[in-house]
């Protein structure tokens, strides 16, 4: 996490002398980094979740690839769908790359459409059973 | 030629080195050296906010208009008081407060350059209201039902310091194209 930041700080600054921000990045800032701040370490004192060397392990757990999409965050924003597809395959690449499973497939505008018309009525709920999931996942391999 | 360039370097060299042996002693000079040094730390400590990395993008720009002013460019989708008519700037908070770490995001167009860049309006808090230059843009901002991109929240509830609300900062994050 701490070796990604001035990576990721870089790249905005980077982004900044050369003129105009890259499309997904401008994305991140206008939908995301408010929240979940530059490098996504979120701000865990008020309740927003750390996406640093986290995010991927969604992608583990039955339900974690759905969850992704369909937080409100991500479904209500105003991104149209192949746009969210590929902020999504961004903020886990530049977040979470170790995370990511092996057989992992990015999202595409289809599927991210699929699911993000299905609400998640329970989010708090749904994110703390995929939480234990994960942990317990990572209990196992320890 | 070199060698005379040289000998005047030694002659003017010497010549104020005895001047300063002459007239001041060596407790002096010293006494000066610990003022400086003094003085050029405790400047770093002064109550300045230096949180933004953004702030050399923030001055390496083209742009007019008062920051005080409600109509300055940047000012396109605030809701709240200018910082810099509450004791900071409009990217530094007065004395005494503290960024709120989570903020609103959004873009203004830039009149000079005919770019719009991405803004934060970060809030500075832990003083109660300020009550100049209030000041009520919105432009892009939605119903307080799609919250993440409403600017009626106190985003001061997404900082260390807490809930009081002071005022808002519009700080330049880059460009959006």
């Amino acid at each position: 996490m701490n070796l990604m930041r001035p990576v990721l700080l870089g790249l905005l600054c980077l982004a900044n002398a050369a003129g105009a921000t890259e499309k997904v990045v401008t994305d991140y800032m206008l939908n995301c980094m408010g929240c979940h701040l530059d490098d996504g370490r979120g701000y865990v004192l008020r309740g927003v979740p750390t996406l640093t060397g986290y995010m991927g392990n969604f992608l583990t757990v039955p339900g974690g690839r759905e969850f992704l999409v369909q937080v409100p965050g991500s479904a209500q924003s105003d991104l149209s769908d192949a746009e969210l597809a590929t902020l999504l395959n961004w903020m886990l690449q530049s977040f979470s790359a170790q995370q990511i499973p092996a057989d992992f497939v990015p999202y595409s505008a289809a599927e991210v459409a699929r699911l993000r018309h299905r609400p998640l009525v329970d989010v708090a709920g749904t994110r703390a059973s995929l939480v234990r999931l994960i942990n317990q996942n990572h209990a196992k391999q320890k | 030629m070199k060698k005379y360039w040289f000998n005047k370097f030694d002659d003017v060299t010497e010549l104020l080195l005895r001047q300063n042996a002459r007239t001041g002693s060596r407790r002096s000079f010293l006494s000066h050296l610990g003022t400086s040094l003094l003085g050029i730390g405790a400047l770093t400590l002064l109550p300045v906010y230096r949180g933004g990395a953004s702030e050399s993008v923030d001055k390496n720009k083209d742009e007019s208009g008062d920051p005080n002013s409600c109509d300055y460019w940047r000012n396109c989708a605030i809701d709240g008081f200018l910082c810099g008519c509450c004791g900071g700037t409009n990217t530094s908070c007065p004395p005494g407060t503290t960024p709120s770490d989570i903020t609103w995001i959004g873009t203004c167009l830039n009149p000079t350059d005919k770019k719009n860049y991405i803004i934060s309006y970060n809030d500075c808090c832990g003083k109660s209201t300020c009550g100049s230059c209030g000041c009520q843009r919105d432009l892009n901002n939605t119903p307080i039902y799609r919250p993440q991109t409403s600017n009626h929240l106190n985003w001061c509830s997404g900082s260390q310091a807490g809930v009081p609300y002071h005022c808002s900062l519009s700080v330049v994050l880059g460009v959006k194209d």
